[in-house]
């Protein structure tokens, strides 16, 4: 979502701000702003990338200010919709990141009242509610305001008239603040603060901070204060340089062969024949599981179904894979059941509110997630890390292929505890797990068999993905990578499912990728592919190096090195994952900041 | 003052392991040949450094992408003409005097100092050398350089030059004029300086080491194992370890093993039990070798697997290798063909290329080449030279 | 008039002391660094201090506070990027007017702080015998004219021995200082640029120590131990012998049998006995376990570790929370009586030594009947199994089984 951050020391509060501000610019990048407190109060705000922030920016005097990239949800991508917004006297500046829901109502009764708004967002209405209600004192007039909202935010707020403190405020959006050496901050997440300090101290929703140079004071809705720890946090979030590579997501995606490799370092021996969890986590899949529920968004969906094939064939234990926006109104509970939460950020809203559900009906709770000290490893069981590092390009990549790979650890590791696995077989899987960063490799080596299929579909207007059992997944992925880089209507099927509707839409001009592993489906896969090029479109299939059938289907053929049939997900996905990066790279698309999408989203 | 290293050649001569990745990517007592380089010039002071890639220069940008200790921009060579045009990609990047290496061969820092704090304006470090080398060889006068031939047929000179040389900026011109007529390498450019009446300055390098053979990797390997020893990772009980070795983080060995330095094994290994690792071997990360074990003097890379009894001396495995049960690499001499040239060499094992896949019971014999992505049946005894690719059954 | 402490490094050389704590923090005599040059300032008359902090800042500011425990007042201001000690100290430039700067982790006397304080625009300097290790410094009549980096043949035997007296201009030089061919903004660049166009009076220190690798701190140790004044605090019982200068802490419990020839220090809450040797030059921390057959000599032993049952440790350093099993052992002195070499980040370094034991880091654990070869270093956190015999540098989280 919106990406903030509050300063307030001895240092030049400006660039503190930008330097912060450009680790924050993958959580929103359409617009950015900064207001600082020298002499008078002045805000700078531009469109497009911090960068271009960065350079209307004079040599600013000023050590108190706030800073904001955003991602627009309430109003159109302009100067005056970027924050920081002020209150009709100019006096009062805020940021915030969240939506408020009553904005409209609320816009109403100040108009009435006489106040010209000068921007269509839901943030301008908070500054304009905490002027009505100053009296002299910003904190009080900022909880007085608040009453006033439903809905979300993580607000930061000055005041000209008080130019030694920050005002924060949050519900239901990240708000951390960081505790320095005559100087503090606030931020939307540690990794912005990182640089400047690792202390730092969590706010809870609806809690107010009061931040001076020197202190920081906590109070609760009623100005009562809340005394704090502090948690210093031992993690050294470096910043990802694109090192050559013209995009982080081509970096990311040549970062899989070493990333798979960590996901098995010191959890997997080939000596011994185990897996090894941490003990929280052992403990965990240790006791009988009776069922095994998977919440997730976005692309961790689609890595929580292909985990379903594995773990169902591995443990033979019931699967359900829910969107975690549904699982909250919907899902089961059950104090046999686990529940994995799999989510990159570990921030992302609707599955950390899944997990909180499932905690308090009892369930055991499990995450999956990159990021360590984030939300979602505070409020679960246990969890376990996919190691990747940090994740730039907003499409995911190598997270994907790491989550389904701690998925199948996790599988194994059930299967051994249930005695299901025999020790050979464990074996033959532990050398299968150990070939795959050379699979992975060897597809990047020989990506140029990619770029001719790219250069076939980069003007098509719509392509399908089709695929059965645990490819079926996988043709979502696929399509949803082409989606949201290259911006082609794309779409993934069950393959079994075209003739009940979608063949409508299959013209000579919508090409169709098929996926297909020497298994069960292959045969009806086969079929599958022959129906559709009666229909006239272009098959493109993806299928392993010693199918010799294959060709005499499809029209063009992408190889993959054959390996267990559960663990060809990874070479397909890389397949996949360089398909719609050639693609979008041919269409000249913006490939690490797609337009209109954020990287973590924590708004639901 | 800033450097250029040329990292952009394929280095033909050393397949198969230049099939996946650049020349300077080899590793050496598990480090690249090129982060040697980079790591020279930081220590002599030079804080931003310029690479010219080509081929396969995602190898490159991968491995260096969290390196911090000096600012790395890259160029890309499109295609490899020569020296001179790898160096003329660098051109805008370059304000005043730089100097130029070549990322596949290790130098020392104080040799790079020298060079840096010579007061010409053109300058060049020059070695001893037997052999004559693919720079060339130089004739000296009172420290200066006099005459430099490139790629000599028979041995004329004492000295070799390195292909390390500080220039001034004003060498693009000269490039420039030389790349137009078709001419393309760093020594002709020399030539014709030396023509224009400028001095070249000659100083002599302490250390440098250069790799043109696979085998070349194994003697490269010896000399550059020995300084460093620390112990990481789980060392279990009975487990002997003698002279200089380094273990990385995450790797087990095992009981029973017998460790005699300078060996270097790397991270997330697993090692044993009752293997014996003699010097100067180095096993990279990521690799097992099965119980009952014996390395000596070779060159594992990343990835590999070596089956149980198996003895490996003299040797290299590339990559991904996957070696099993009761390997052997004879010992002896050999007599290698490369490119049209024979090599003799007198104490030499198997060379293994990148994800070979070699059965149980395989014999190799001395000095046998054996290209990328092999597979070998069990029980084959192998005489001959195996390209890329071969399926022995 | 403040004093202002550059406590920021790492001190890589310190490996695996300062894996877990900046160097300034390293205890000497059971007081960090950092803490007798704290001392010593506030003996000379200083009552405002600034800490420059950055690695590990935590350990510094949570042992030291606000300062009220000496009667003082300490700031602190984060360095947050290791750019070298002119960047460090102008980030004091907000807080101070004139002011003295010193290094944290170089030991200064109180005579000679006094000394500097009382000289405006003055720098301290040393005489050693090994110039070749440090930056040396050309004067004229007690004026400096340069400050030289290390050289290979030092044409004077004065060094800079990292003691300052400044006033605010020295903030403008700072910001013309320039990268130096280490990649850092150091202040020797800065101060010769205010020499080119200033006078900067030399004044020769007579007391000064540095620490550069672990069995300094032994010398160090020894040397402030012989100065050290006698004070038992605690409860003794009888049949111990103390022989010399013995420093003990409150709430120790010495035991019968207990043997101590000092110069020693032990700290509080210790139990010390029954039946043990404890020999000079020896430190021993806060709530440490020194125990029956056991025998420490010239050995620095950090908070919470115990040597407790059957052990010898000689010449050595041991972190803290570290666990020495019954019987584990440490070998001090070659068979051949040659120097010591030791290797740290994995380079070999002869200490030039002939007797140096072990430097264990924090949280160690020995096994039974364990064997430490002479030099030995042992990363934090690492677990050396029973009966285990241990050589040469063994990194953090090592298990040796």
């Amino acid at each position: 979502m919106c990406g903030i951050i509050g300063y307030n020391g001895f240092r030049d509060a400006n660039k503190v701000l930008i330097d912060c501000l450009k680790r924050l610019e993958y959580r929103g990048y359409d617009s950015a702003g900064i207001a600082v407190i020298g002499k008078n109060l002045k805000i700078f705000k531009e469109i497009g990338e911090i960068s271009k922030l960065e350079k209307e920016i004079p040599d600013l005097k000023g050590n108190i200010g706030i800073g904001h990239t955003r991602w627009a949800t309430h109003g159109s991508v302009t100067k005056e919709n970027a924050h920081p917004q002020t209150s009709s006297d100019k006096k009062i500046a805020i940021i915030h990141n969240g939506i408020i829901e009553n904005f409209k109502i609320l816009r109403e009764k100040l108009e009435k009242k006489g106040i010209k708004f000068r921007s269509q967002t839901d943030t301008e209405v908070i500054a304009h509610l905490i002027s009505e209600n100053y009296k002299d004192n910003l904190e009080d007039a900022v909880i007085n305001a608040l009453k006033k909202i439903k809905g979300s935010y993580a607000i930061l707020a000055i005041s000209k008239d008080e130019p030694n403190k920050i005002v924060g405020a949050r519900k239901e959006s990240p708000l951390v603040i960081g505790v320095g050496d005559n100087e503090n901050f606030l931020a939307s997440d540690i990794p912005a603060l990182l640089k400047y300090t690792n202390r730092v101290k969590y706010l809870e929703d609806n809690e107010i901070c009061i931040l001076s140079k020197n202190d920081v004071k906590i109070y609760d809705q009623n100005k009562k204060e809340i005394k704090k720890e502090e948690n210093i946090i031992k993690w050294d979030f470096k910043d990802a340089e694109k090192s050559g590579f013209p995009h982080f997501m081509l970096k990311e995606i040549y970062d899989q062969p070493d990333t798979i490799q960590k996901v098995f370092l010191g959890r997997v021996s080939e000596i011994q024949r185990n897996i090894e969890f941490p003990e929280k986590v052992e403990t965990l899949l240790n006791n009988g599981i009776e069922s095994i529920h998977i919440v997730a968004c976005g692309t961790s969906y689609y890595s929580g179904l292909v985990g379903k094939y594995i773990i169902e064939k591995l443990t033979g234990i019931p699967v359900f894979v829910e969107l975690s926006s549904e699982y909250r109104y919907f899902g089961t509970k059950n104090e046999k059941s686990l529940v994995i939460g799999v989510t990159q950020s570990g921030e992302t809203a609707d599955t950390l509110a899944a997990l909180k559900e499932a905690k308090n009906s009892g369930c055991r709770t499990l995450v999956i997630t990159n990021v360590i000290g984030s939300t979602a490893t505070r409020i679960s069981d246990a969890y376990i890390l996919t190691q990747s590092g940090p994740e730039i390009g907003v499409a995911a990549t190598k997270t994907f292929t790491s989550q389904i790979l701690v998925l199948f650890l996790t599988a194994l590791k059930i299967s051994i505890n249930q005695d299901n696995i025999g020790a050979d077989e464990l074996y033959k899987y532990i050398l299968y797990l150990k070939e795959l960063p050379r699979k992975v490799r060897q597809i990047l080596e020989e990506s140029d068999q990619i770029l001719k299929i790219a250069k076939e579909l980069k003007n098509s207007k719509s392509v399908f993905f089709i695929g059965r059992g645990i490819n079926f997944p996988l043709s979502l992925e696929g399509a949803l990578k082409l989606k949201e880089i290259s911006y082609i209507h794309a779409e993934g099927f069950a393959a079994g499912e075209l003739k009940h509707g979608p063949f409508a839409l299959l013209t000579k001009t919508t090409p169709v990728v098929a996926i297909l592993t020497k298994n069960s489906t292959y045969d009806k896969m086969i079929a599958n592919i022959g129906e559709v090029k009666a229909r006239g479109p272009k098959v493109i299939a993806v299928a392993e190096e010693d199918d010799t059938e294959i060709e005499k289907h499809a029209d063009f053929v992408i190889r993959f090195p054959s390996n267990s049939s559960l663990l060809s997900c990874i070479p397909i996905s890389v397949i996949l994952q360089l398909l719609a990066y050639n693609v979008a790279n041919l269409k000249n698309c913006s490939i690490d900041k797609p337009r209109n999408l954020a990287k973590s989203v924590t708004v639901e | 003052m800033k450097a250029v290293i040329l990292a952009a050649g394929e280095g033909r001569r050393l397949r198969p392991y230049t099939e996946t990745i650049p020349k300077v990517m080899i590793p050496i007592a598990n480090k690249p040949i090129l982060e040697y380089v980079i790591e020279s010039v930081r220590k002599s002071g030079i804080d931003e450094i310029i690479l010219v890639v080509g081929y396969k220069k995602e190898v490159i940008m991968e491995h260096f992408k969290d390196y911090k200790k000096a600012k790395i921009s890259y160029v890309t060579q499109d295609k490899q003409l020569g020296t001179g045009h790898a160096l003329l990609q660098a051109k805008n990047l370059l304000e005043s005097s730089f100097i130029v290496l070549s990322g596949d061969n290790i130098i020392d820092q104080n040799s790079i100092s020298k060079l840096i704090k010579d007061s010409s304006e053109y300058s060049m470090l020059i070695k001893e050398n037997p052999n004559p080398s693919k720079y060339g060889v130089v004739f000296i006068e009172k420290g200066k350089l006099k005459k430099i031939i490139e790629k000599p047929k028979e041995n004329l000179g004492k000295f070799i030059s390195t292909g390390i040389y500080k220039f001034p900026k004003s060498i693009f011109k000269t490039l420039k004029d030389l790349a137009f007529e078709g001419i393309y390498d760093i020594s002709s450019a020399i030539q014709y300086i030396l023509k224009e009446e400028n001095t070249i300055n000659t100083i002599l390098a302490s250390s440098w080491a250069d790799i043109i053979y696979p085998w070349d990797i194994i003697k490269l390997n010896e000399n550059m194992i020995h300084s460093s020893s620390s112990i990481s990772g789980t060392v279990e009980k009975g487990v002997t370890i003698k002279g200089n070795v380094t273990i990385g983080k995450n790797t087990t060995v095992y009981a029973g093993c017998y460790i005699v330095g300078p060996v270097i094994i790397g991270e997330g290994c697993e090692i044993g039990p009752n293997s014996c690792i003699f010097p100067s071997s180095t096993i990279g990360n990521n690799s097992v070798v099965h119980p009952f074990s014996q390395i000596r003097n070779s060159v594992i890379m990343n990835d590999v697997h070596i089956g149980s009894n198996s003895v490996i001396k003299n040797s290299i495995i590339g990559r991904g290798s996957i070696i099993r049960n009761n390997f052997s690499s004879v010992n002896g001499k050999a007599v290698i063909e490369v490119e049209g040239e024979f090599k003799k060499l007198e104490n030499i094992g198997s060379m293994i290329g990148e994800d070979c896949d070699i059965g149980n019971n395989v014999i190799i014999d001395p000095g046998k080449i054996i290209g990328t992505k092999c597979k070998i049946a069990p029980l084959k005894r192998i005489i001959e030279n195996i390209a890329s690719k071969t399926k022995v059954i | 008039m403040k004093c202002v402490i550059l406590a920021a490094g790492e001190g890589k050389r310190m490996h695996p002391l300062t894996f877990t704590r900046p160097k300034v923090m390293i205890p000497i005599a059971n007081k960090a660094i950092l803490e007798w040059n704290l001392i010593n300032s506030i003996d000379a008359g200083i009552k405002e201090f600034i800490f420059v902090v950055g690695y590990r800042s935590e350990m510094v500011r949570n042992y030291f506070g606000n300062g009220k425990k000496w009667n003082v007042k300490i700031d602190y201001v984060n360095q947050v990027e290791a750019l070298g000690t002119a960047h460090a100290i102008s980030m004091a430039e907000k807080f101070v007017d004139k002011f003295i700067v010193m290094c944290g982790d170089t030991i200064f006397g109180k005579d000679d702080i006094k000394k500097i304080l009382e000289n405006e625009q003055s720098m301290g300097l040393y005489k050693v015998e090994n110039p070749k290790e440090y930056g040396i410094v050309e004067t004229k009549d007690e004026r400096i004219i340069k400050i030289y980096e290390k050289m290979q043949n030092p044409f004077t035997d004065v060094i800079n021995a990292g003691i300052y007296h400044f006033n605010k201009k020295i903030f403008d030089y700072i910001k013309k200082t320039e990268k130096s061919s280490r990649g850092e903004y150091e202040i020797t660049d800065s101060i010769n640029k205010k020499a080119e166009s200033e006078s900067i009076k030399g004044i020769y220190l007579k007391e000064w120590r540095d620490v550069v690798y672990p069995w300094h701190l032994l010398d160090a140790n020894e040397e402030i131990l012989s100065k050290q004044k006698e004070k038992i605090n605690s409860d003794i019982e009888k049949n111990i012998t103390i022989k010399g200068n013995v420093l003990i802490g409150k709430n120790t419990k010495l035991m019968n049998g207990t043997y101590i020839e000092g110069p020693v220090v032990i700290g509080n809450d210790c139990k010390i006995g029954p039946n043990c040797y404890i020999r000079p030059s020896t430190s021993i921390g806060n709530n440490c376990h020194i125990g029956n057959a056991c025998e420490v000599k010239n050995s620095i032993i950090l908070d919470n570790s115990n040597v407790p049952h059957q052990n010898y440790v000689g010449d050595s350093i041991i972190g803290q929370n570290c666990n020495l099993g019954a019987g584990s052992k440490v070998a001090n002195l070659r068979l051949d009586k040659k120097n010591i070499n030791v290797r740290i980040n994995g380079k070999k370094i002869d200490t030039k030594r002939r007797k140096f034991g072990i430097t264990l880091g924090d949280n160690v654990q020995t096994g039974i009947n364990s064997v430490m070869n002479v030099g030995t270093i042992i990363g934090n956190d690492s677990y050396i199994g029973p009966g285990a015999i241990v050589s040469g540098e063994i990194l953090p989280f090592t298990k040796l089984l």
